[in-house]
């Protein structure tokens, strides 16, 4: 799997490679403030979207890791919607509600600890578990297990991979698109896109 | 929505906790600035239409359905009204190429997904503002085929529509040209065409180029496809020059250079330099009727207030979700029990592999390359056919449906997304029977405005799970036959298509085959809801073509 250098969309977006609206957009990611105060969640109940989230997209090679566990918090407060939910599901809010206390359950099931106090292979497991659709704990028989993991799941993916610095990660520099894409075919890189290194 | 007991435990009650509806949320913040204009002076609220006039026709919806036939009702001199539930943008200036950025586009009210294959809505087929869900769409336009209108009659099942093709033929000519579509002449499935495309097809990405080289060694025919976006720029009326597509592949998220033919950059500004108004921010809530059972008025709310309309002809083009649910809410037009019925969505599995090659799936138009080898395969154990294409996909997309099927977490999530450059994908468009099991209906939540949320219920029969399982394993012949490594496939479905369906009986159908409703005079139907069968390709260019052929039906019946 390739590996691209970092950097490539930071310096992008100071270019007029990149819109106004494209900048705004991923500017407000990258300098969105370290602490961030949950609004809908408690804050135990936060600490453990916050350890779920780091299992899930594990980031020990940054410093700072991108912060997933916001974007579900400022949602659930608004109330956004994103068209659709599955009618097997409670509201989303009472789906996380019910789900992360779910996860604390399957926890003291195995481990006799809350989630937060486990090891990271310990928090690993019980992930296997969600993502099977066989952790223990009294909230699914109110929750199916396998839809709550998967809008879980699609919920941090989205919020990772619209941050500049994954889409560095995976070499995407498709917002620097002010003057198009002449060469598109097979193996055909303009300047401005990163070539991999295995 | 939780109640304040359910929140306690783990969650703080919030501020203002009935609000989920961020429509409503978006109002409720435009009526406090109404409230105090100077502290938004770009935005004075527009004067209130005059309560005692009576509009020819007012339209409900902007997009593929609603658009073409206002613009063609405006010039023939009618005094029309379009009512749109979002507001108008200017891509150039306010679009970003971002995906999260764009969800402004989509229809994102919640709707209930039940069945066996609960269907995804809001990005994946829904919109809203000037412009509709064009304002997203693929701009993928092949013409249906003959036999797509003719199902029951080739096959004994699913339904005939009302017409042939001829009917819809001159339309496509008229449309093709009116909005520069770029494709191949002769077109290879249909090469007896009066007409050709009136533009050269666009270029092709490394997705199309890898899917051309695998099906050219399996002997699957190949063609650059007909997209509705400019391979070179192209004059429009009422708009002016449109510039040729700069290969940015974010279609699906929002056309900022105004290269796709979108509603907002064709018909819309058309029918608005021949007088036609299109009021923003217009949530329809209630139709209004006289004694007789005709459509007299339509009830809206726009800006925290609650207008109405009269009018002598309504045109409702809100989609194959929105329209039924106008329609069960104000309890028109049921009299064939059709209403919400029959509610299709296309066969449109997927499948992605890993390439040594550098592909940077984010570049040129999506829908590259096309096959319709297969609209009729000789080997196929199921009714109609489907079409192949090859798909270019942004980042946030793809590894988003991507986790809903792998379900990768943790590093080897992180490490399968490195090779997002590396990654292409094919996919199928496939005809879906209609089936009683399949619905729309209003269920008992309701959203924020105090309105009964949709329940779409959707399994897919027993033709379409062979329609899928011929598909995917074409597709995996496809990209073995192209190299590629990892290769998984994704079942889904696409398009919202029924629940409104055109026929020549009342008992049978809800309108009849010039879009009239059987029940209602002076209602006309016109989205994908109407359609009576699915067809084997996208659905957009048909829905024009209907709309057009609505509003001249319309026309003549008016000067007999």
């Amino acid at each position: 799997m390739p590996h691209y250098p970092e950097g490539t969309v930071r310096a992008l977006l100071q270019t007029d490679l990149v819109t106004p609206a494209t900048r705004a957009a991923l500017e407000a990611r990258l300098t969105a403030p370290a602490a961030y105060e949950p609004q809908f969640f408690d804050a135990d109940t936060y600490r453990l979207l916050q350890a779920v989230a780091a299992r899930i997209y594990p980031q020990p090679d940054r410093e700072t890791p991108i912060a997933l566990a916001p974007a579900v918090d400022a949602r659930l407060l608004k109330g956004d919607a994103d068209g659709w939910r599955y009618d097997s599901m409670p509201p989303d809010r009472e789906a996380y509600r019910l789900g992360l206390g779910g996860i604390n359950q399957a926890a003291e099931a195995k481990f006799q600890k809350p989630f937060l106090e486990l090891d990271e292979a310990q928090q690993d497991s019980l992930i296997a578990l969600l993502a099977a659709a066989e952790a223990p704990g009294e909230n699914w028989s109110q929750l199916p297990q396998d839809r709550f993991f998967e809008e879980m799941l699609a919920e941090l993916t989205e919020s990772y991979y619209a941050h500049p610095l994954a889409q560095e990660e995976i070499g995407y520099v498709g917002m620097a698109d002010v003057p198009g894409w002449q060469r598109i075919g097979l193996n055909e890189l303009e300047p401005r896109e990163p070539e991999g290194t295995k | 929505m939780p109640d304040e007991e359910t929140l306690e435990e783990g969650t703080l009650t919030p501020t203002q906790p009935e609000i989920q509806d961020p429509l409503l949320r978006e109002i409720l913040e435009e009526n406090d600035l109404q409230a105090d204009p100077s502290r938004n002076p770009l935005e004075q609220p527009a004067p209130l239409p005059d309560p005692d006039e009576v509009v020819d026709c007012l339209v409900i919806g902007t997009g593929a359905g609603g658009a073409p036939l206002l613009a063609r009702l405006a010039q023939a001199g009618r005094r029309v009204v379009a009512l749109e539930a979002g507001v108008r943008h200017d891509p150039k200036t306010e679009f970003a190429t971002d995906e999260k950025a764009q969800n402004f586009l989509f229809w994102n009210d919640e709707r209930l997904s039940a069945g066996k294959n609960p269907v995804a809505f809001g990005k994946n087929n829904s919109g809203i503002g000037y412009g509709g869900s064009t304002l997203h769409y693929t701009a993928y336009t092949p013409r249906a085929h003959r036999g797509d209108l003719t199902l029951h009659t080739e096959f004994g099942e699913g339904v005939d529509w009302p017409f042939g093709i001829e009917e819809l033929e001159p339309y496509y000519e008229e449309l093709e040209h009116f909005m520069g579509i770029s494709g191949p002449t002769p077109y290879p499935w249909d090469p007896g065409r009066r007409k050709g495309y009136p533009l050269a097809p666009l270029p092709l990405n490394g997705a199309a180029q890898l899917m051309e080289r695998a099906c050219a060694k399996l002997g699957i025919k190949t063609s650059p496809a007909a997209n509705a976006a400019l391979s070179a720029r192209y004059y429009q009326e009422g708009v002016g020059w449109r510039e040729a597509c700069t290969n940015r592949g974010f279609c699906q998220a929002g056309c900022s250079t105004g290269a796709k033919a979108s509603m907002d950059v064709t018909f819309l500004p058309l029918a608005e330099q021949y007088g036609a108004e299109i009021r923003l921010g217009a949530y329809v809530t209630e139709i209004e009727r006289d004694a007789r059972g005709h459509v007299t008025a339509v009830v809206y709310e726009q800006g925290g207030r609650t207008v109405r309309q009269r009018c002598r002809n309504l045109f409702l083009c809100a989609g194959a979700i929105e329209t039924p649910r106008l329609l069960l809410l104000n309890e028109l037009a049921l009299n064939s029990g059709q209403v919400g019925k029959h509610f299709m969505a296309h066969v449109g599995m997927q499948v992605w592999g890993t390439f040594p090659e550098d592909i940077r799936p984010y570049k040129g138009i999506p829908g590259g390359l096309i096959s319709e080898d297969t609209h009729r395969p000789k080997d196929a154990d199921f009714v109609g056919g489907y079409l192949l294409q090859s798909i270019g996909v942004m980042p946030v997309t793809f590894a988003t449906q991507m986790v809903r099927q792998r379900k990768l977490w943790g590093q080897p999530l992180r490490d399968y997304m490195r090779d997002y450059n590396h990654i292409a994908g094919i996919n199928v468009l496939g005809d879906c029977l209609p089936h009683a099991d399949n619905f729309v209906e209003l269920s008992d939540e309701k959203d924020a405005r105090g309105v009964a949320k949709p329940r779409v219920h959707f399994t897919a029969q027993e033709n379409e799970q062979r329609m899928n399982r011929h598909a995917e394993r074409t597709m995996r012949q496809i990209w073995e036959a192209a190299g590629a490594k990892d290769i998984w496939a994704f079942e889904r479905y696409a398009h919202i298509i029924g629940t409104a369906r055109m026929g020549t009986s009342a008992s049978e159908a809800v309108v009849d085959p010039n879009g009239r409703a059987f029940d209602v005079p002076n209602l006309y139907i016109c989205d994908n809801s109407v359609f009576p069968s699915a067809l084997s390709v996208n659905p957009a260019l048909t829905i024009m073509a209907l709309s057009l052929r609505t509003a001249d039906k319309f026309l003549e019946n008016q000067k007999a």
